[in-house]
């Protein structure tokens, strides 16, 4: 079978949408079929040229092709009989920001009627699909809510889980992902003033700004934790990142109202590590039982500092729950086998 | 410099148009350009083709790129104040075939109009482009004959790492390309049958339509040089096409009219073997004349034969026309540094 993967692009921007799109080709090329990515550019601005781009999706032909997979607005509008989409958000300047007060399509004056036109075409394009998938509950409340498109949520999986292997510990709390603000990595460096001192955490991530690097740094003078919180803040390869987490004894994630599952936590749980997060952490509490494979704790230094002083405290605690944060996730099913499965039906 | 390479594809269909663009992307990378590839599939369906040039049209790389490399058609429709053209053949249906067999539509007084309009069109989006380079003296020509554009030639290389395997010459001529009417793989297998030595055929290549694959075969059984013809309907690796090529004595290309020397021509010049080609090539002899460095003869089986036979039993002449094959590719100065040169000038 042939299959095409449409996703839209824009010169140089590369995110988790890119990473997933090219993962999603290689794992139908390796489940024996054939596969392409097409990628093509869309801008936002100006906002005048939204609806002919939207057209022109319209107006494209994809020969020799026997499947068409789209992730995202526009090029959901390119016409296949066998479409399915998996939608990892709508064209949210015209549904949930445009309510919010935060799209661009108002400053342009024309905002209801474009607004109403991108809905118009949405809801064409949902009815051709013979499938339509999305990534989140959220994506899919979105849909029904603003479409009244009943969708089935299809979670992305890891793109590799094989590297997460798990292992040994090495006794340290690990912290992964993109080091910002919202994902809180400071509230971890200050629980770190409320353990003793056999507790260690490891932070490794790429920081969005120079900004995040010097608080971070600045924090642990402050609160004289030089030799027990380490820093590799950079993008680090796969491989490292897997390094991290299967030597440590947990992971915490505590970013503020994820969407997802989120993949730091999901890497944890295939690495089969207890998961430290926070009660408001939105969709990654989905990832924890508390007491059972991890620690749900309020947001507060001290709080924080409890849950991880208890996972390095016991070995074999860490571990028994590790191993449970496995079973629960390998229990989620959230596999390529299952997403190919769906999609490809 | 933030460089784009524009072309077009048709889904799960490689050659050379695709492989241009690969290889100039690797190219410029390695010069330390920032590149970004965007392929946008095309049919070539008569009915679908002016949606289908609007949809270019609408893409805009305007300020997300400081220059775009358009390559196959109809990529040159695309917007950007600094569009170079690498052009590499006309839809040519609409042009220098228009007058032959392969026109595939019949004569009408919808079908001249529509060939009449992309011509003006063509003329148009080209005029736009700040530099126009092509990649054959035929293909210059036509521009100059049907669209009154002068450009200069850039001849494509192959790409700079690949490898020749040194291997003793064996007793067959090899053809690799896409199996194909256009290609004329057929007109062999007819010579083959004409020949008086023991000389063997071997085409291989990735059939665009199986039912020619089946045809040659057919076709050979019946001639009675079955045993004497491997025909192999497969994709090619470049590993495979280096090993086929240099356990040949000689290689044979003889597409009707081709744009360019094409790369089974610089493939066999690499490998030092000698071409034969027939006089109605067109790019082919751009590279290749008879006797000096190659064959060249009428596009008819006897001629053929009797070149096959001679390139077969007179090997030291055929070796001496291998090396000179490879000395003609360093006089016409057919190299990634004089390509780049001329694109980013």
């Amino acid at each position: 079978m042939k299959v095409i993967v449409a996703n839209n692009m824009a010169p140089f921007m590369w995110g988790g949408a890119e990473e997933l799109a090219v993962n999603l080709v290689d794992r139908i090329r390796r489940r024996g079929h054939e596969a392409e990515l097409l990628r093509i550019p869309f801008r936002w601005e100006p906002v005048g040229d939204i609806v002919a781009q939207m057209l022109a999706m319209r107006a494209m032909e994809l020969p020799n092709t026997d499947r068409l997979i789209a992730l995202k607005f526009p090029v959901y509008f390119l016409r296949h009989e066998h479409k399915s989409m998996w939608l990892l958000h709508q064209f949210r300047q015209a549904y949930d920001l445009y309510d919010a007060g935060m799209s661009h399509l108002q400053s342009s004056g024309r905002g209801d009627e474009l607004r109403e036109a991108i809905a118009r075409a949405d809801q064409q394009s949902f009815g051709e699909a013979r499938n339509v998938f999305t990534n989140s509950l959220t994506t899919s409340d979105r849909l029904w809510h603003y479409n009244e498109v009943p969708s089935e949520v299809l979670r992305p999986p890891l793109n590799d889980p094989e590297l997460f292997t798990g292992g040994h510990s090495d006794g340290y709390i690990f912290a992964g992902g993109r080091v910002t603000v919202g994902k809180r990595q400071h509230l971890l460096v200050e629980a770190m003033a409320h353990t003793s001192n056999k507790v260690k955490l490891v932070i490794a991530g790429p920081p969005e700004s120079a900004k995040d690097t010097a608080g971070l740094e600045k924090t642990i003078e402050r609160l004289g934790l030089g030799d027990r919180v380490k820093l590799d803040l950079r993008l680090l390869s796969r491989a490292e990142v897997a390094e991290y987490a299967n030597r440590s004894a947990a992971c915490a994630y505590i970013p503020f109202d994820e969407d997802s599952l989120g993949y730091v936590a999901m890497e944890a749980a295939e690495a089969g590590k207890a998961i430290i997060t926070t009660t408001d952490s939105g969709g990654v509490r989905g990832m924890v039982q508390a007491g059972n494979n991890g620690w749900i704790v309020d947001p507060t230094p001290r709080a924080l500092g409890e849950a991880m002083s208890a996972a390095s405290q016991s070995s074999s605690l860490a571990k028994k729950m590790g191993k449970e944060s496995r079973e629960f996730w390998r229990g989620m099913n959230i596999t390529w086998d299952y997403t190919l499965d769906r999609l490809l039906s | 410099m933030k460089i784009a390479i524009v072309s077009s594809f048709v889904p799960f269909v490689g050659g050379g148009a695709r492989n241009i663009v690969d290889w100039l992307a690797v190219e410029l990378e390695r010069r330390g350009h920032e590149v970004e590839t965007v392929l946008l599939p095309f049919s070539d369906e008569p009915s679908l083709l002016f949606p289908q040039l609007a949809g270019f049209r609408t893409i805009d790389l305007t300020d997300a790129v400081d220059l775009a490399i358009c390559i196959r058609p109809p990529a040159y429709f695309i917007k950007h104040p600094r569009k170079v053209v690498w052009f590499i053949h006309h839809l040519r249906t609409y042009y220098d075939l228009w007058e032959t067999d392969f026109r595939l539509t019949a004569d009408t007084v919808i079908t001249r109009s529509r060939r009449d309009a992309l011509r003006r069109a063509d003329t148009s989006a080209l005029g736009e482009a700040s530099r126009i380079f092509v990649n054959s003296t035929v293909v210059g020509d036509r521009l100059k004959k049907f669209n009154g554009i002068e450009s200069t030639v850039l001849y494509p290389p192959l790409p700079s790492d690949h490898q020749s395997s040194a291997l003793e010459a064996g007793d067959a001529i090899t053809y690799i390309s896409r199996l194909d009417l256009t290609k004329r793989q057929h007109l062999l297998v007819d010579a083959l049958a004409l020949t008086t030595s023991n000389v063997r055929l071997v085409l291989a290549g990735k059939a665009a339509d199986e039912s020619y694959a089946t045809f040659l075969r057919e076709h050979a059984e019946n001639l009675g040089v079955g045993d004497r013809v491997t025909i192999d309907d497969r994709w090619v690796s470049d590993e495979e096409k280096a090993d086929l090529i240099a356990t040949s004595f000689a290689v044979a290309y003889l597409p009707v009219d081709e744009d360019s020397y094409g790369y089974p021509s610089l493939e066999a010049a690499r490998a030092q073997r000698p071409v034969l080609t027939t006089t109605d090539s067109g790019g082919v002899l751009e590279l290749v004349s008879d006797g000096l460095n190659g064959r060249v003869v009428a596009p008819t089986p006897a001629a053929l034969a009797a070149a096959m036979d001679d390139l077969y039993l007179d090997r030291e002449t055929t070796a001496e026309l291998g090396r000179k094959l490879s000395q003609s590719v360093s006089e016409l100065d057919i190299s990634w540094d004089t390509v780049i040169e001329g694109l980013l000038s």
